[in-house]
């Protein structure tokens, strides 16, 4: 379990910009020849999707999904050689009826695991299979709420009965959320909503879980080298705190839904206010395919869809100062276009001006600058590399080159699986001679979660695209113009927004130049 | 227990992956019948806690303390070539009573009678003949593993009523009978369990041979590194909850168990229980009986 631990934690620990660094620690000794996984390409037509893409704003009509609890359902048929009725059946036997149940399921730690567990759980090469196979079960272990105890934590959260509270309630959940369910709903005033209901007693448990650090700790220590650990468990603690209050979820998902307000491609379903509490949030429903759909997809489509997750991740980071730390693929939903709704803001990280300031200066130097001793200098100074420690400049920079090989020269590359899996082995490498000069700073451990995490996706859709070009436009300190059509739909869009040109980061990134 | 006499016993390697294995084999699929507790019963609902680790090791240092017992064990058993092995064996044969089919929890326990015939010798501490069909040496194995279970659950695990309790004890005397013990020796309540257990101390103590393999299983070698850390938790539960005579007799010593460690000790049984958990087939099992027990609880 230590191993688990470890393993899990050192997929959550520590970004590209910082995946860089940290990486400094674990790197491999050579690096390989070439780009690993990155293919040059030509550019690809994409004229006609595009035109496509801005008939359909707007025209994203929010509908009932007929879709089932996939999760519940696909467990069922392995218990017993039984179908239809009788694995309903068998799936309502199992729901959670009391609090009670819910604590004997998720209480003493396999709460606090299955969180951890879920950090690192759509990363597959830092993790042993044994490992990934304990947090998976883990997870496929905790069934859903009954409809009764779904209907008492409504109650007792807004005040009333589900039916009495929403037009209409549908008590089968259609989707498990990590420590609750989500239901469909017609508000009062006829909106559809997807309305998330946490476990009864959940947030009591995890946090008194997460009060033994000690036993964290044991589990961290394993991998993890000391000086990061309580770091790491720090943060970890953090996070998990605060995605156990869902008033704080709103408000993450509410600041990016009115930044975004208006994009393009990028839809962020509102917040219902008057029914979202602590334990219950409520949110415009949102329906789509799936990202097992995309597979299925033609080459140009999952490119668009792609685009948008890159733009989104990174405008979030550098405008907007907060990255939402789980890409998890069931966090996405794909209209076509390039369109694609983002799902749970359980688990966003918001950053200081001087916590990102490093990191945009880092990606300037290495990138556009070409100043390797600025782009070291950076590293220090965001304390991923203890200032003075006797490696060569260029030693630094060949470590870290892999982490920037989509930005550094503009022209189109096509992610893949290969340039993920070395992005991830290269981070979990420990046999690093620098590991004693480096470390993850606290602040940034969440960030490492998404960059891994971006490049998975990125890889599985075999996505292509001029990656630097699109960096450029959102670069605080290039600005560049538009050079794709969904970045000459955004323009609109960001006229509207001009944080983007005159927001904080822009100012830092102009003042250290 | 000396270091050297360390090196006559295998290690424990595999133990999760094994004990496991043996639960999953215990219960059935697709069941013929609901066995002989079934879904209503409070064995069922006592044999999903996660205390059972620490239950099942107080059992054995429970049982050891017979001397009879014990030296069946250490003369016939061969466990000390395969200690993993013989716990899983026990393991399997606990959940094959608990949830397999009657007539599979009855071939087992034919297996276990015909096995019990065979072992039979001179205990070389007290120079008393044993045999392993014996009802009262039979009789003490079953009690200590009820009174364990029941001890355990109440100072680690969720609470059990004391009306729970006595109706885990009734339950279990089909157990005891099933290895061929006469129904009408066999406690039916706690009280009786305890007046039981009372009138065997005299007979009771911790031979070499006891001392020597609780030692083994107390810190046994091999262990995965996680798992060793684990189980000196496992351990401190359960020696905290043995009677204080029975830690006297083995010399052991255990700090008071504080509201706050036992927390602590339930939260690592739940890091041991999601471990279990992940070994293949185990949430499968577990879910089978839930639903069964959850259908047996639902209005008709």
């Amino acid at each position: 379990m230590k191993r688990l631990l470890a393993a899990t934690a050192a997929a959550a620990a520590g970004a590209a910009c910082v995946a860089a660094v940290v990486v400094l620690r674990r790197a491999g000794r050579t690096r390989q020849a070439g780009r690993p996984g990155l293919r040059e390409t030509g550019l690809r037509e994409n004229r006609r999707l595009h035109r496509n893409l801005r008939l359909r704003r707007g025209l994203a009509t929010i509908q009932l999904a007929a879709r089932g609890g996939a999760r519940y359902a696909s467990s069922a048929p392995r218990l017993f050689a039984a179908a239809g009725e009788h694995r309903q059946q068998l799936r309502n036997d199992l729901a959670l009826q009391t609090a009670e149940d819910v604590a004997s399921t998720l209480g003493t730690m396999k709460g606090v695991l299955m969180k951890l567990g879920q950090m690192a759980s759509y990363i597959d090469n830092g993790l042993s299979p044994s490992v990934r196979r304990t947090l998976s079960r883990l997870q496929d272990s905790v069934p859903p709420m009954s409809p009764e105890l779904a209907a008492q934590v409504v109650e007792s959260e807004l005040g009333g009965p589900p039916e009495q509270v929403f037009a209409s309630w549908d008590p089968e959940p259609i989707a498990a959320a990590s420590i609750g369910q989500v239901h469909r709903a017609i508000t009062r005033d006829g909106r559809a909503v997807a309305v998330k209901v946490q476990y009864p007693g959940i947030a009591e448990t995890i946090a008194a879980d997460l009060g033994n650090v000690a036993l964290l700790r044991r589990m961290l220590k394993v991998t993890a080298p000391s000086q990061d650990v309580d770091a790491l468990l720090g943060e970890l603690r953090e996070r998990v705190l605060e995605e156990l209050d869902y008033r704080r979820e709103a408000d993450n998902q509410r600041l990016f839904a009115d930044y975004y307000d208006g994009h393009p491609t990028i839809v962020i379903p509102a917040v219902v206010d008057e029914l979202s509490t602590r334990r219950v949030v409520t949110s415009e429903l949102a329906d789509g395919a799936r990202f097992a759909d995309l597979a299925s997809w033609s080459q140009s489509e999952r490119d668009l869809a792609a685009e948008t997750i890159y733009r989104f991740v990174f405008r979030s980071l550098y405008e907007l100062h907060a990255f939402n730390g789980d890409p998890h693929p069931g966090n996405y939903l794909f209209h076509g276009g390039g369109r694609v709704t983002f799902l749970d803001f359980g688990l966003v990280r918001r950053f200081t001006e001087v916590e990102l300031e490093p990191l945009m200066q880092m990606a300037r130097y290495l990138c556009v600058e070409h100043d390797p001793e600025a782009f070291r200098r950076n590293l220090e100074k965001a304390g991923f590399l203890r200032a003075g420690a006797p490696l060569s400049t260029e030693q630094i920079v060949e470590h870290m080159a892999l982490f920037y090989d989509t930005v550094r020269e503009s022209r189109p590359l096509t992610m893949t699986g290969d340039y993920s899996s070395a992005v991830v082995r290269r981070f979990f490498d420990v046999r690093s001679p620098v590991t004693t000069y480096a470390q993850i700073p606290r602040s940034y451990v969440i960030l490492q979660r998404i960059n891994l995490g971006l490049f998975g996706l990125l890889g599985e859709l075999t996505a292509t695209a001029n990656w630097r070009a699109i960096a450029e436009e959102i670069w605080p300190f290039v600005l560049g113009p538009p050079t794709t059509p969904i970045g000459e739909a955004e323009v609109a869009w960001r006229t509207r927004h001009p944080v983007t040109l005159a927001g904080p980061a822009a100012a830092g990134a102009r003042a250290a130049g | 227990m000396t270091i050297s006499d360390a090196g006559q016993y295998a290690t424990a390697a595999g133990l999760v992956e094994r004990t496991a294995a043996a639960y999953v084999s215990g219960v059935p699929e697709l069941p013929a019948d609901d066995g002989l507790f079934g879904p209503a019963s409070v064995t069922w609902k006592i044999s999903g806690d996660l205390t059972g680790p620490v239950a099942g090791l107080r059992s054995l240092i429970m049982q050891a303390l017979h001397p009879l017992a014990m030296a069946g064990v250490d003369q016939h058993s061969g466990w000390r070539e395969d200690p993993v092995g013989r716990l899983a064996a026990t393991s399997a044969y606990v959940t094959t009573v608990s949830f397999g089919e009657r007539a599979t929890a009855e071939r087992a326990a034919a297996r276990v009678r015909r096995v019990h015939t065979r072992v039979t010798g001179v205990d070389g501490v007290t120079g008393r003949r044993y045999e392993a069909s014996d009802p009262a040496l039979l009789l003490w194995v079953h009690a200590a593993l009820v009174e364990s279970t029941v001890t355990v659950r109440r100072l680690l695990g969720t609470p059990l009523t004391a009306q729970d309790a006595d109706r885990y004890v009734a339950e279990m005397v089909v157990a005891a009978e099933l290895v061929g013990v006469p129904a009408g020796m066999v406690p039916a309540s706690m009280a009786e369990l305890d007046a039981y257990i009372e009138s065997v101390r005299p007979e009771l103590r911790c031979t070499p041979a006891a001392g020597e393999s609780m030692a083994y299983l107390l810190d046994p070698p091999g262990l995965d590194e996680e798992i060793a850390d684990i189980w000196q938790d496992v351990r401190y539960g359960a020696i905290a909850s043995l009677p204080d005579w029975a830690r006297e007799m083995y010399g052991y010593t255990a700090e008071p168990l504080t509201p706050a460690r036992r927390e602590e000790i339930r939260q690592v049984l739940g890091v041991l229980d999601a471990v279990f958990l992940g070994e293949p087939g185990v949430l499968e099992a577990r879910q089978r009986i839930t639903a069964l027990m959850r259908a047996a609880a639902r209005p008709a």
